[in-house]
């Protein structure tokens, strides 16, 4: 049976990011994992004065909200696009057992196939993975 | 001989702001007016790269959904990439540019190739476009000339590494890639330690460095780690995917390269051309215009002996021991990978 340690989820400040990112934090406190929201850095992140900080501050109150100690729940950044990094969380040093992102992130046109994170994890991903709805899919249903 | 591609900036591949914009395509061609050739330049018209000549890189699939959202008005592919309408046949264009320099310094036999296109390539994968890439031009060309037998060695001076175009012969023996770019950066690959798959051990050479580093680093590690790599592997044809943003006053990185830079790479890529006519450049990044112009102008002018101004080369940055540790790390993965490979003939 597989063990939950690390839960890594996509976020890049989207609302369907932050949905995901809730629904790993629900998911980390029973089971006592850590969750580290991973932000992808593109090449035109550097020209747009970005820094972490706003994200870290969401991560953390988002935890606190979800029962998630603060020790538990992190923000990691690294460059390159979205698929890749999750893809490269699955091993050191962040080893993540499931991955998790919501179904669209910000920037993608519904519906495209191109460029779609989700789509491409479903066919990459090493461990794992849980695509959450976002609030217009769940409510679409 | 300068062989060069008619250069137009393609403005209807443009989204307001974005930095891979047609002014780009006006600084290469004053770079390359600034050196007064005269008739020594050819200007090639490119054609619409085929079907055939795309899918030895690129998945058909990829390409139809490619033209079809194109044609359907265009948008942003992610969040660093953009399609218009009219992105679709610019970039065929843009492929098909440099397999008509390249047919036309076959056909002549002399002279050095440069392809100054936009949207630029690298970064473009198999399967989708990635870091303003739509199609991998350099990896259009090298994959046509490998189909006609001839060993190509890729050089990738771009700050960026080039994901695309690793990945696109990652296990082909025909062809040698080297890169040197920052890292870490974007797109978060390259490290040494990627030398190439069970196929093609030691047909990748990545030379990451760090934020900070001159051009002596660069030069010093393409001599004492690529080198040795490339004289064994003896290419018939060299390729560059220049990309100028390892210039210092670039914006997309943080390495302190110099025109004059530019000049001692070429003149190390010059040295490893077999014979005449064999050496074509590749356009890839480079969002300071005047950097772009200068450097342009410092890479042609050394490769054609054309007079030209450039400032003095950089030394003395950060990454010292690039060239060791990269040696180093090479070795180890190389070590694995050929023991990876008996074990799976033994198998």
């Amino acid at each position: 049976m597989t063990t939950i340690r690390t839960i890594a989820v996509g976020f890049d400040g989207s609302p369907d990011s932050e949905v995901a990112l809730v629904w790993a934090l629900d998911l980390a406190g029973p089971l006592g994992a850590r969750v580290v929201a991973v932000h992808a850095r593109g090449l035109l992140s550097r020209l747009e004065g970005w820094n972490s900080r706003e994200m870290e501050s969401i991560v953390a109150r988002l935890a606190h909200e979800h029962g998630v100690a603060d020790g538990d729940a992190s923000v990691r950044v690294e460059e390159g696009d979205a698929c890749s990094v999750l893809v490269r969380c699955s091993q050191a040093p962040v080893n993540a057992d499931v991955l998790v992102v919501g179904s669209r992130g910000e920037g993608k046109h519904p519906g495209l196939l191109l460029g779609s994170t989700s789509l491409e994890l479903a066919q990459r991903a090493e461990v794992a993975l849980v695509i959450v709805p976002g609030e217009r899919d769940a409510a679409s249903v | 001989m300068l062989i060069v591609n008619e250069l137009t900036e393609n403005a209807a591949h443009e989204d307001p702001g974005h930095p891979e914009r047609p002014e780009r395509v006006g600084a290469v061609a004053a770079g390359i007016g600034s050196l007064h050739l005269g008739g020594d330049v050819v200007n090639v018209a490119p054609y619409r790269a085929t079907r055939t000549e795309l899918v030895r890189v690129h998945d058909g699939t990829y390409l139809d959904e490619l033209g079809a959202y194109c044609y359907a008005g265009g948008g942003d592919l992610d969040e660093d990439t953009y399609a218009t309408y009219d992105s679709w046949a610019i970039a065929q264009f843009a492929a098909g540019a440099g397999l008509a320099v390249v047919n036309e310094m076959t056909h002549r036999g002399e002279g050095v190739g440069f392809v100054a296109v936009r949207p630029p390539g690298h970064h473009a994968q198999r399967d989708r476009a990635m870091g303003f890439c739509l199609l991998n031009n350099v990896a259009v060309s090298a994959a046509a000339l490998a189909d006609r037998g001839e060993r190509v060695l890729i050089v990738d001076w771009d700050v960026h590494h080039g994901n695309g175009t690793q990945s696109m012969f990652w296990n082909d023996p025909r062809v040698l890639y080297v890169s040197t770019h920052q890292w870490p950066l974007f797109p978060g690959t390259g490290v040494a330690q990627e030398v190439g798959g069970l196929d093609a051990v030691n047909r990748t050479i990545n030379i990451p460095v760090p934020p900070g580093s001159t051009g002596d680093t660069l030069v010093r590690a393409l001599d004492e780690v690529a080198a040795p790599v490339i004289d064994e592997f003896d290419p018939t044809w060299v390729l560059v995917s220049a990309g100028y943003d390892a210039h210092r006053a670039d914006p997309m990185g943080d390495l302190l390269l110099t025109s004059g830079d530019f000049a001692r790479l070429a003149r190390r890529v010059r040295e490893v051309v077999p014979a005449p006519g064999r050496l074509a450049l590749f356009l890839e990044g480079g969002y300071n215009l005047e950097a772009l112009r200068t450097s342009v102008a410092a890479t042609l002018g050394t490769l054609l002996d054309a007079p030209f101004d450039a400032a003095p080369p950089s030394s003395g940055g950060a990454g010292e021991d690039v060239a060791t540790r990269v040696r180093e790390q090479r070795r180890v993965a190389l070590e694995l990978a050929r023991a990876a490979r008996t074990s799976g003939e033994d198998a």
